[in-house]
């Protein structure tokens, strides 16, 4: 059986090879494409356009606009003249936010009962920027506050330096944006690869019609399906070494964990991920409808990744129907592993949820493409 | 350039999908469907983050601090710890997202009117709880401290009338609450529009693999007329999907359309024609539909997703990046959809995009019939 | 009379072989020229270069005075071409394909109905207008796929083994169509595997690894024959088979159902010793006599030459 096995695998290298595109794009094209896209996107949010319409033109107005600068939030903001200019570039998104400063403002600041006022609009058409311009200027606004009253209280700066919270980051010290949104672009592509390979196997021959000849061989549905399975796994885990390779040495995501107990751990969730392919390749007529499946599927598993939001934000519905996507088990355990240095002790409750996913899927999808084939 | 060749590609794609049900309505409705599930599910407001507490002070003071700062729905307690070890075991189970340790000497600080030191820790592997819960302990922490340095400051017998003296104005426009799924929203509406794409990405690779090609490449049709033909029905999925997404996001998410449907419509006829000549282009070059969709998930889905400005800001990319993502038909027509949902502008302010889709796509398409010789080999 | 397809040295490289291996044609106006040879030959290739759907590596050709290095293009208004592999759209049904091709080849309106009727019947596929073509059987498939190249009335067919896999009847009535074609003046390039087919052509072409090896009339071709055909009825015709090939003078032995055609160098020489030893081995026979040479020696006994 293990001969027969293997025949089916070489076959499959071999029209892979004559059709070289599709693994060279997988591996390579992923890995490239995840290096590309960490590199563009896995930053803190920095270099926001904004406008200052400074009605005051005092040395004390300047300064507010030196330390927006300095926050880093913000790119050199430009001074405009008036309102209609900040009402047409809000309008077309070119701004995220703009500050007024009132003509009095530095007269209020000066006198000891006077009351300062900055006004401040935000872009609430994207919600990501004006978050992070939104807190870079309540920032600015408690410094100011603060330098405010020590002047007028007369104390010094050691008598009442304020508040002052230390923050210590776990697991993440230099708050590096690549340690957040790496693994999820990671566990994305991963999981598209190798869905998409695995809805071709069968989903190609059924609409080239060489299915026929395939099932007329001496090959159980069983060999046929490992047969079948084999290169996708070979290929999966190749990206996944790839990729994980890459972030690494490109941008300092460690692995903090057991790699080893990493390995095995992507291996089983690779298998998972197989089992549901195969179902959606013997699901579909046509490669145009697997993949349309595959797209489907990939969307809604990617929801639960946590790249867009944490799920424990999301509805209570959907935080149970997390609980049945390999995915989300996937990057709890990837981020576990490779930044807490989390051990099976940790992450057993994932490991098991992945098990059992497995289990179900893995028998189900057996029974499902063996009688398909049969 | 003959309407009845390109008519006749048209109506015989059209054909061919129609009849095959079940990809039908896959393609007919993925868009709208993952448009729909993400707009519910990323529906963020962040809410109930679950916190730890080690208090060594054990004063009426701090715990009235823990009660100022817990108070409301953002942050729940999880657990008040005994000691750094059990927050570290928390943290690494990922039960908690942050905790807050008050030292020993914080009721005397604070009337001593020192520094008060106090540490939050957050768990660095997720962003947006982390943060959020910073942010709303360190601004409760500020209200708690401002309250008892007044009273400290009265007792003294120095009057303020506020902490606070700068006062501090924000408006949000277009959006007044701030809500993440307003603003996501128009841009996960252009995603999913570029969706259809990649079916066209499909359309000549299935030619060349079930040997129709070679009937095709026999007649007089041109190139053009050829791939003008076979996308034209997606254009016409893609608008189906323009009417009943907003239709449906209006009905159910209640955000609102501010600009002019029409205005809409016409933009997205441009954005559709201009992101299918890029699925176009993809297509082009690969001989087996299988190799077409792999090409066309790195060069059209993957950049469409993270690049085009919709989750991740491009002011914030690197100078590079942002020029690459200007080649996307997808970056120009997120900045039409955000501009025509929320702030509601018009033909005014969008024609810069609408120009630069129309190039885009006249550029795809002219370059995919380059590209694409009427040969078989 | 310029011919109306020329070629000159035409030579077609793939990655590792060249189909096409210096060809030189010159076909008239109004023949009905067939092409043969054994598999791998080159004649698809040599059909798909003369339709304008592969580029020529070398040499030169022209169909209609149009060079087809240059105006490939120009000459597909007036082909039609059909390709070995059923090539039309299976999910269409006959008379959506057989319209789609009608409006790429700019058959006029008003002749659409009439002609798609006409070439329907022509086709025998009147009752059937309406299936899905991928429930067609073989033969009709082929004969839409005919119909398709038909609708814009070409004056030139290129048609790629249209009659392999289709059942005598059809392959008849298709011969039938192409014999009223020819009639009609239309210049007929036809690819085939069956001799009887081959010797229905005005012209016949035999290619062998990429060359032409031989053109001429199909009587032309048969004459060339170096030697005689005698062909034996026997009643053991195994047994006979065995005995008679290990003669002399027999170059080669084949059969045909239960009687044995063998190729000898002369006819009168050896029939009389090839009866005799009939006689002496005991082996029963109907008929022993000497055969008209048919196309289907002359063709096996040239590619043997050529093998050799």
């Amino acid at each position: 059986m293990l001969k027969r096995i293997w025949s089916l695998v070489i076959k499959e290298f071999i029209h892979l090879r004559s059709d070289w595109w599709l693994p060279a794009f997988m591996l390579i094209g992923g890995a490239m494409e995840l290096l590309g896209v960490a590199w563009a996107t896995s930053r803190p949010i920095t270099n926001l356009p904004m406008m200052v319409f400074d009605q005051s033109q005092t040395a004390e107005s300047r300064a507010i606009i030196i330390g927006l600068e300095n926050t880093k939030t913000f790119r050199t903001p430009e001074q405009v003249n008036d309102m209609q200019t900040i009402q047409d570039a809000m309008d077309r998104g070119q701004i995220s936010a703009a500050l007024v400063i009132p003509p009095d403002y530095a007269g209020q600041l000066q006198s000891s009962t006077g009351k300062p006022t900055l006004l401040v609009i935000l872009n609430g058409s994207e919600s990501t920027p004006a978050q992070a311009a939104n807190r870079a200027v309540r920032g600015l606004a408690r410094d100011i506050d603060q330098r405010i009253l020590i002047g007028r209280l007369g104390l010094s700066p050691d008598q009442f330096s304020g508040f002052n919270p230390s923050l210590r980051v776990w697991f993440n010290e230099n708050l590096s944006e690549a340690l957040y949104t790496t693994p999820a672009e990671l566990g994305m592509m991963l999981e598209f690869t190798v869905l998409l390979f695995a809805a071709l196997a069968f989903s190609r021959e059924r609409e080239l019609g060489t299915i026929e000849q395939l099932l007329v061989m001496p090959f159980s549905s069983l060999e046929i399906i490992v047969g079948k399975s084999i290169p996708v796994v070979i290929i999966g885990f190749a990206d996944f070494l790839l990729m994980l390779g890459m972030v690494h040495f490109a941008f300092d995501v460690p692995i903090r964990g057991s790699f080893i107990l990493l390995l095995v751990l992507a291996f089983g969730y690779l298998l998972v991920e197989l089992g549901k392919g195969l179902v959606i390749s013997v699901m579909s007529k046509t490669q145009h409808q697997a993949f349309l499946l595959v797209l489907l599927v990939g969307m809604v598993d990617f929801m639960f990744t946590g790249y867009a939001a944490p799920v424990e934000s999301m509805p209570q519905v959907l935080q149970w129907f997390a609980n049945i996507i390999p995915a989300h088990h996937w990057l709890t355990i990837l981020r576990g592993i490779a930044l807490k240095d989390a051990g099976l002790d940790v992450l057993w409750p994932n490991v098991l949820a992945l098990a059992i996913l497995g289990i179900v899927i893995g028998t189900f999808s057996l029974q499902f493409v063996r009688k398909a084939l049969d | 350039m003959s309407l009845r060749h390109i008519w006749a590609v048209t109506r015989k794609e059209v054909n061919h999908i129609v009849r095959d049900r079940s990809t039908l309505i896959l393609v007919l409705f993925t868009p709208t469907l993952v448009l729909l599930l993400m707009a519910y599910a990323l529906t963020v407001d962040l809410k109930n983050i679950p916190v730890a507490v080690l208090d060594f002070d054990r004063s009426q003071t701090s715990q009235a601090f823990i009660q100022q700062i817990t108070a409301g729905q953002d942050l729940d307690i999880y657990a008040y710890a005994t000691s750094m070890d059990e927050i570290n075991a928390m943290l690494m189970r990922g039960q908690i997202k942050a905790a807050v340790i008050i030292a020993p000497g914080f009721a005397r600080d604070l009337q001593a009117l020192k520094g008060i030191p106090l540490q939050v820790i957050i768990d660095g592997t997720e962003p947006e709880s982390g943060n959020f819960a910073v942010e709303h302990i360190v601004q409760r922490a500020e209200e708690f401290i401002d309250d008892a340095l007044t009273k400290q400051l009265r007792a003294q017998g120095i009057v303020i009338e506020s902490l606070q003296p700068l006062d501090l104005r924000v408006q949000t426009w277009y959006n007044p609450d701030l809500k993440p799924r307003n603003a996501l929203i128009p841009g996960l509406i252009s995603m999913v529009l570029g969706f259809p794409a990649l079916s066209v990405a499909l359309t000549l690779a299935h030619e060349r693999e079930h040997g129709t090609l070679e009937q095709l490449l026999a007649t007089p049709i041109t190139r053009a007329e050829l791939l003008l033909g076979k996308i034209v029905p997606y254009i016409i999925v893609g608008l189906f999907n323009v009417i009943i997404i907003p239709l449906l996001s209006i009905a159910w998410f209640h955000i609102s359309l501010n600009g002019s449907f029409l205005l809409f419509f016409g933009l997205s006829a441009i954005f559709m024609f201009s992101v299918l000549g890029m699925g176009m282009i993809v297509g082009v070059f690969m001989r087996t539909q299988a190799a077409a969709l792999a090409l066309s998930f790195l060069v059209l889905f993957f950049p469409g997703f993270f690049m085009t400005g919709i989750f991740f800001p491009l002011a914030s990319m690197p100078e590079e990046a942002r020029l690459e993502a200007m080649f996307l038909p997808g970056t120009h027509y997120a900045l039409v959809t955000r501009g025509i949902f929320l702030p509601g502008v018009g033909m005014d302010v969008l024609w810069p995009y609408a120009v630069m889709m129309l190039g885009l796509g006249v550029v795809f398409m002219a370059l995919a019939a380059l590209f694409f010789r009427k040969k078989l080999a | 009379m310029p011919a109306i397809i020329e070629t000159k040295n035409l030579i077609r490289d793939f990655k590792k072989t060249r189909a096409v291996d210096g060809l030189t044609l010159s076909i008239e106006s109004g023949e009905l020229f067939g092409l043969v040879g054994p598999d791998g030959a080159g004649k698809t290739t040599t059909l798909r270069l003369l339709a304008g759907l592969l580029d020529i590596s070398e040499g030169d050709a022209a169909v209609l005075g149009f060079d087809l290095k240059e105006k490939a293009e120009s000459i597909k208004p007036h082909i039609g071409y059909m390709a070995q592999q059923f090539s039309l759209y299976s999910e269409l049904s006959v008379m959506e394909n057989l319209q789609f091709f009608a409006e790429l080849f700019d058959v006029e309106s008003k002749d659409m109905a009439e002609r798609t009727e006409r070439l329907l019947t022509f086709a025998g596929l009147t009752e059937f207008k309406k299936r899905r073509a991928m429930n067609l059987s073989g033969g009709m498939q082929k004969k839409l796929a005919l119909a398709c190249t038909l609708i814009h009335e070409p004056q030139i067919l290129l048609l790629d083994e249209p009659t392999t896999g289709v059942d005598p009847i059809s392959r008849r009535e298709f011969w039938n169509i192409l014999t009223e074609l020819h009639l009609r003046g239309t210049t007929i390039i036809v690819s085939t595997p069956y001799m009887d087919e081959a010797d229905r052509c005005s012209r016949v072409g035999l290619m062998y690894a990429g060359k032409l090896v031989e053109c001429d009339t199909p009587k032309n071709i048969r004459e060339k024959l170096e030697g005689d055909v005698i062909e034996i009825q026997a009643g053991d015709w195994q047994k006979a088979l065995e005995t008679v090939s290990a003669l002399g003078g027999v170059r080669e032995a084949q059969t045909y159902g239960e009687s044995i055609h063998l190729l000898v160098d002369s006819g009168e020489r050896r029939l009389p010793e090839i009866e005799r030893v009939l006689k002496k081995e005991n082996l029963a026979y109907r008929s022993i006599r000497i055969a008209p040479a048919r196309m289907e020696e002359a063709f096996i006994s040239l590619i043997r030459k050529l093998e050799a």
